[in-house]
């Protein structure tokens, strides 16, 4: 579904590259998570992905990103919008402004794509059920809470129905940026680490979370791994989640 | 805790809300020539009486409208009247005060002017309490508008709020960093450059990251857009459309001719 | 300096009630994370203390000062309050200039101005950035420069709103390190957070919020050990708490230190 290959990337008016000879594949349905200290390149391995980088930052792009069979760097931002679709972090930003009520909000990209009515109220529909926000689809987008606004950013992506979402769970191809470690390893399948703008570790979130060189990397470790990895017992793997701690420490319940 | 948009509508059950939004500008247009172009500043005053509240009170929001309107009305009336009545250069005195007197004919033209003033705000704030504000530009939308100019009088209606919100944010951010508002003038002016440099960075970066998220919503792609809202246009609304249009612009041409 | 909250309520303009009959006093000197989900009325309760926003009913006192009676201005020399989003405060065009603008603020002489600015400088690890301008660094860092912003401003007490909101690894255990040194000088450090993690290794005492109501209030221990207290909040237990939980001991270990202490002492018994 994701097909990098060689990625670097230079912002305009800048030195350093933010991507450096990326390559990476993701096939169909696989939830990745994306993890790495802050300036590790994230954001811009994001924006790569969706086409920001390099339409709208311009930039010096070399390699090629393969999204759901359309080359990124050669396709319209807005013909891509049906391949991948990107929550950003902030969500206040992510509200047009354009429509009054929630539903409408969710609407507005359905309503961009000129799709008719009955098949964008179903899309919607649907979003706002996956999002919990059906109770609120009369509400002002603006009268929400900040929990809540992320969640209508996500569900007017997820209305969209892309083919990559880049950020949280549906059946679909997922990249998600998150720091909080505990969670990506509980529910993601693989995680993908970057630093200084390198791929720096790809695999099976244990094998990722615990690596000592990923850790000393900023990447950071769960509380549980970091406590097993100090109480000195060799041969076993590190736990990266709850249940994987208490199997660690098993000989040591009361 | 902030109102979320600057939105005046009013949801009512009621025959006017549910005109079709361009038969309601055209109303609104229509009212606005009529009060415009009477010839007597008393018309003036009937015709708000008789013909904007009685179409408020079908809709519902007479209230409303005369509490929407006052505020701007009442002052513009008060200073007009003092300052057109008392510094009319030559006129019948009425009333004398110390070394000046209101003339009749500064009261006159004053009282045309507030007159006028009612009327206009009358037919827009009728308007707005009455429409959604993203019916209208889907409406005109649908007639030609380009998609840009209805984005950005829709947009600025909520974003107008936002911006007030952040500076709220910015003015805490400083006095909790020690900073004066008070003082003399040289000192607020100094106290500003701490508030306005962060709300202009800070406006940037929201403008960016709101395109590269219209992005993300397929508002630049070409070609006809469509809308969850149905508005309904049944032909007798086209009919008094025209009809509404051609009063007004009868009203325009019999103005023009009363002022030959 | 003690900060008392006396059966304080808070609506806002809108009438959303954010805080409803709050009493809390914090001694000088404590380290107290205050936790809860968003909408709680943390940053409300916050935004109390330093007479940003003042009670409908009932008091703030910090030290003899009732926050009522006093400009945010005036406040801002006992109670420093950092910020969650840095860019609403940087204005200046360098680093040091903007941790400047406070203790200018408060009318120091230059020299007593400029070592408070390296110190703080010092603190967060910035002294290397401070011709900086603050837009060239990254967020995370932005945020470093506002923390170092108020703690040039010396205050008694020390107020983070969500410090660790966003901040990789790194960044999290610096902010540790600084609410660490804080609290061994004896200033007030209270943090508002829902990373119980970051609390329970750095804050002696736990506040726990929700609906704009104290539900819980004492050592971080045995706060962070009510699980239906934490549950009713809607925040999740640190890590170690959890484990300890899963492995049936009466422990409640807050840091990895702790944790392996006991695993050790565990082990020897058997």
């Amino acid at each position: 579904m994701i097909e990098i290959e060689n990625l670097t990337y230079r912002y305009p008016l800048t030195d350093a590259p933010a991507l450096q000879d990326i390559s990476l594949r993701v096939p169909r349905g696989q939830f990745c998570a994306l993890v790495g200290p802050n300036e590790a390149g994230k954001s811009t391995l994001c924006y790569a992905l969706s086409g920001y980088v390099p339409h709208f930052y311009r930039g010096e792009l070399s390699g090629t990103i393969r999204v759901a069979e359309a080359e990124v760097a050669h396709t319209d931002l807005p013909h891509l919008v049906s391949k991948i679709g990107l929550v950003f972090q902030n969500p206040f930003n992510q509200i047009s402004g354009a429509r009054f009520t929630v539903r409408e909000e969710v609407a507005f990209g359905l309503e961009n794509l000129g799709l008719p009515r009955e098949r964008i109220l179903e899309q919607v529909d649907e979003a706002l059920e996956l999002t919990g926000l059906t109770p609120l689809g009369a509400r002002s987008p603006y009268a929400l809470s900040g929990g809540q606004q992320q969640r209508l950013a996500l569900a007017s992506i997820i209305a969209m129905q892309p083919q990559v979402l880049v950020l949280d769970e549906h059946e679909m191809t997922i990249v998600l940026v998150s720091h909080k470690l505990e969670w990506v390893a509980t529910f993601a399948e693989r995680v993908i680490a970057l630093a200084g703008g390198r791929l720096v570790g790809d695999g099976e979130p244990l094998d990722v979370l615990t690596d000592p060189a990923l850790v000393e990397a900023g990447v950071g470790q769960t509380r549980y791994s970091q406590a097993a990895r100090q109480a000195g017992d060799q041969g076993k793997p590190l736990p990266v989640t709850l249940a994987q701690a208490v199997e660690f420490f098993d000989a040591d319940r009361r | 805790m902030s109102s979320e948009s600057i939105s005046l509508y009013v949801a009512r059950e009621s025959g006017l809300h549910r005109l079709h939004p361009l038969t309601k500008l055209a109303l609104a247009g229509l009212l606005l020539a009529g009060g415009l172009a009477l010839p007597q500043a008393w018309m003036t005053y009937v015709f708000f009486a008789a013909v904007v509240l009685p179409i408020a009170l079908w809709g519902r929001v007479a209230g409303a409208l005369l509490r929407a309107i006052w505020p701007i009305a009442l002052p513009f009336a008060i200073s007009l009247l003092l300052v057109r009545g008392l510094l009319w250069p030559s006129g019948t005195p009425l009333v004398a005060l110390g070394p000046l007197s209101l003339k009749e004919e500064g009261l006159q033209f004053a009282a045309v002017i507030v007159g006028r003033i009612l009327v206009v705000t009358g037919s827009f704030v009728l308007l707005s309490l009455t429409t959604r504000p993203d019916a209208l530009m889907i409406a005109l939308a649908q007639r030609g508008l380009p998609g840009t100019i209805t984005y950005i009088m829709l947009a600025s209606l909520q974003i107008v709020p936002r911006f007030q919100a952040k500076a709220r944010s910015i003015l805490a951010a400083q006095q909790s960093r020690g900073l004066e508002i008070g003082g003399n003038i040289l000192k607020r002016i100094r106290a500003l450059v701490p508030l306005v440099i962060p709300l202009i960075l800070g406006s940037i970066v929201d403008i960016e990251e709101r395109a590269m998220a219209l992005e993300a919503r397929a508002f630049s792609l070409p070609g006809p857009k469509t809308s969850v809202l149905i508005l309904a246009d049944p032909p007798a609304q086209k009919a008094a459309r025209w009809l509404l249009a051609g009063g007004m612009l009868g009203l325009i041409a019999a103005r023009i001719a009363w002022w030959r | 300096m003690q900060i008392a909250v006396e059966q304080v309520s808070f609506s806002y303009p809108g009438g959303v009630e954010a805080l409803r009959g709050v009493s809390l006093t914090i001694e000088a000197g404590e380290a107290v994370a205050i936790v809860g989900e968003n909408g709680a009325g943390k940053t409300t309760l916050a935004r109390h203390l330093n007479g940003l926003l003042k009670p409908t009913s009932g008091r703030v006192l910090v030290g003899d000062w009732d926050t009522a009676e006093q400009s945010i201005a005036q406040m801002s020399r006992r109670v420093g309050l950092v910020f969650q989003n840095p860019d609403d405060q940087l204005f200046e065009r360098t680093v040091r200039a903007e941790v400047t603008f406070g203790p200018r603020n408060l009318g120091w002489q230059p020299a007593e101005v400029r070592e408070a600015v390296d110190e703080a400088l010092a603190r967060v690890g910035l002294s290397e950035a401070a011709d900086t301008h603050p837009y060239d660094l990254h967020l995370a860092q932005r945020k470093l420069v506002a923390l170092a912003a108020t703690l040039a401003m010396h205050t008694p007490v020390v107020l983070l709103d969500e410090p660790t909101t966003g901040q990789d690894a790194v960044s999290v255990e610096r902010i540790g390190t600084i609410v660490d040194r804080l609290h061994a000088e004896g200033r007030t450090v209270i943090a508002i957070s829902h990373d119980l993690d970051f609390c329970a290794e750095h804050f002696e005492r736990a506040v726990v919020m929700a609906e704009g109501r104290v539900l819980a209030d004492g050592p971080t221990r045995q706060v962070f050990t009510r699980g239906e207290v934490l549950a009713h909040a809607a925040v999740e237990a640190p890590q170690l708490i959890r484990l300890a939980t899963a492995l049936g001991w009466e422990a409640a270990p807050l840091t990895v230190e702790e944790f392996l202490a006991r695993l050790r002492e565990l082990r020897r018994s058997r």
